[in-house]
């Protein structure tokens, strides 16, 4: 599904990826740890095309987004580069819901004026995902009116509308606290026991644990190691990783 | 008392006719501007930085009679005054309206562009259907502001010879030895701003459904 070789990214002379590579099978979840600054998210932003990557090769369900010719990464065109865009999902730390919209048309918004849906398919859609999320009553109303992980909810949501391919997700539970948290790993263990392709950022080690097939943990724009869930968190090879790991214990 | 009147209202007219001119070119013309202000192309953002200084920095009435004789001065020809008059408006209202935009546009977060950019809108359509309303709630008072200085500023429009509401009232001032014909302009102009600032009550209540 995700096939990324070599990337490299540097931010004003300081090189903040060097050479990622890893891949993603269809159905399967992949979690990434690390310290912050270790490159997750950046990572993340480039496969979404918030970032352009400097170097390396990405392929994402079978289309080429950027490849590697001559240490210099050369993207798709534009057209095509939207079309692959909409094969990812993201879901942001900050949920950045739209709050001049209802809860429903941030759900609607994109699918209407991007898949071009009919208004009754799209709200359609939106009411069947608000059901799933446990937050149906809550179509009517403004971001504003909701919680922290209302809120998040609708935006796992919006993604979905869109029926990506792979979703992903950058600490989406970073700006909750625990209870909150647990509302939205709940959501997320849900779409993975559906599998639903998926890449989560994140600092909830046992979650990263229980629901990942594969697990990458990052540290100053490398990845140090990476392997089953089980052996990465309860038997990790590498100093830095048991330090990093142990540090989320007690 | 009657004749008075009528002619106050002609020179009403004639304001509201810079007014809404003013309005009409400068609105759309700010967002031209605020836009080479915070343009990447560094010598463009000098010149419109320079014209904005240069705009806020010296008076209005200064730049009616700049507008109005420098091309007397220059080439020889002059012009006709009310389209001086609306010249000199605009090219002084788009700056101001410029800044206002500038700090509304500053002020939206950047994670409403990423969402956008992911959810696969255009570039136009993220601007008119996701920045451009939040942008106008947010500047809405301090256009209010603007806009009710506007309606004043138009007696300036004397200076090089437009007989707008506050010419009228000083002619007839000196006419018939009395002040009654200004405390009549005054009322005028309170009117038309009370209409203003009620207007944009309303705006800003209809906006007032999110935060």
């Amino acid at each position: 599904m995700i096939k990324l070789t070599g990337l490299r990214k540097s931010f004003g002379g300081t090189e903040i990826l060097k050479d990622i590579s890893f891949t993603l099978d269809r159905g399967n979840v992949l979690s990434i740890i690390g310290p912050s600054g270790s490159g997750k998210s950046t990572t993340l932003r480039i496969i979404t095309q918030l970032e352009r990557a400097d170097d390396g090769t990405l392929e994402i369900a079978g289309s080429t987004l950027f490849s590697s010719v001559d240490g210099k990464a050369v993207y798709a065109k534009p057209d095509e580069e939207r079309k692959i865009g909409l094969k990812t999902g993201l879901v942001f730390q900050s949920f950045n819901l739209f709050p001049h919209f209802s809860v429903l048309r941030n759900i609607t918004e994109a699918q209407r004026a991007v898949l071009h849906r009919t208004k009754e398919e799209a709200e359609e859609k939106a009411i069947s995902l608000l059901r799933k999320m446990g937050i149906e009553d809550k179509a009517k109303q403004y971001p504003y009116q909701l919680s922290g992980g209302q809120q998040q909810r609708v935006s796992i949501a919006r993604a979905l509308a869109l029926d990506p391919e792979v979703l992903f997700f950058d600490e989406p539970t970073s700006a909750l606290d625990p209870e909150l948290t647990r509302e939205i790993l709940k959501v997320i263990r849900e779409l993975a026991e559906e599998k639903m392709t998926m890449a989560v950022v994140t600092h909830e080690m046992h979650f990263a644990r229980a629901i990942s097939d594969w697990a990458i943990f990052m540290d100053k724009g490398v990845i140090v190691e990476e392997g089953a869930p089980d052996e990465l968190f309860g038997n990790p090879k590498e100093e830095r990783t048991r330090k990093f790991i142990a540090s989320f214990e007690d | 008392m009657q004749g008075l009147i009528i002619q106050m209202l002609e020179g009403t007219v004639t304001s509201l006719k810079i007014f809404f001119l003013t309005l009409l070119f400068s609105l759309p013309l700010g967002f031209v501007v605020a836009k080479g202000r915070m343009t990447r192309i560094a010598p463009v953002r000098w010149i419109v930085d320079l014209y904005i200084q240069i705009m806020r920095g010296t008076p209005l009435i200064l730049q009616l009679i700049f507008v109005y004789f420098a091309p007397f001065y220059i080439f020889g020809a002059s012009y006709d005054r009310f389209t001086a008059c609306i010249v000199a408006f605009v090219i002084n209202y788009s700056a101001y309206f410029s800044e206002i935009y500038r700090s509304g546009l500053q002020s939206i977060d950047k994670g409403q562009y990423e969402a956008s950019k992911v959810l696969g809108f255009s570039k136009a359509y993220t601007f008119f259907h996701i920045i451009l309303p939040q942008v106008i709630k947010r500047i809405l008072p301090a256009l209010g502001n603007e806009v009710i200085t506007l309606v004043k500023d138009t007696a300036l429009a004397q200076t090089i010879g437009v007989a707008e509401l506050f010419r009228v009232a000083q002619t007839a001032s000196s006419r018939e030895f009395s002040t009654v014909p200004i405390f009549i302009a005054g009322i005028f102009y309170f009117v038309m701003n009370y209409i203003v600032s009620r207007l944009f009550v309303i705006g800003e209540r209809k906006l007032d459904y999110y935060r």
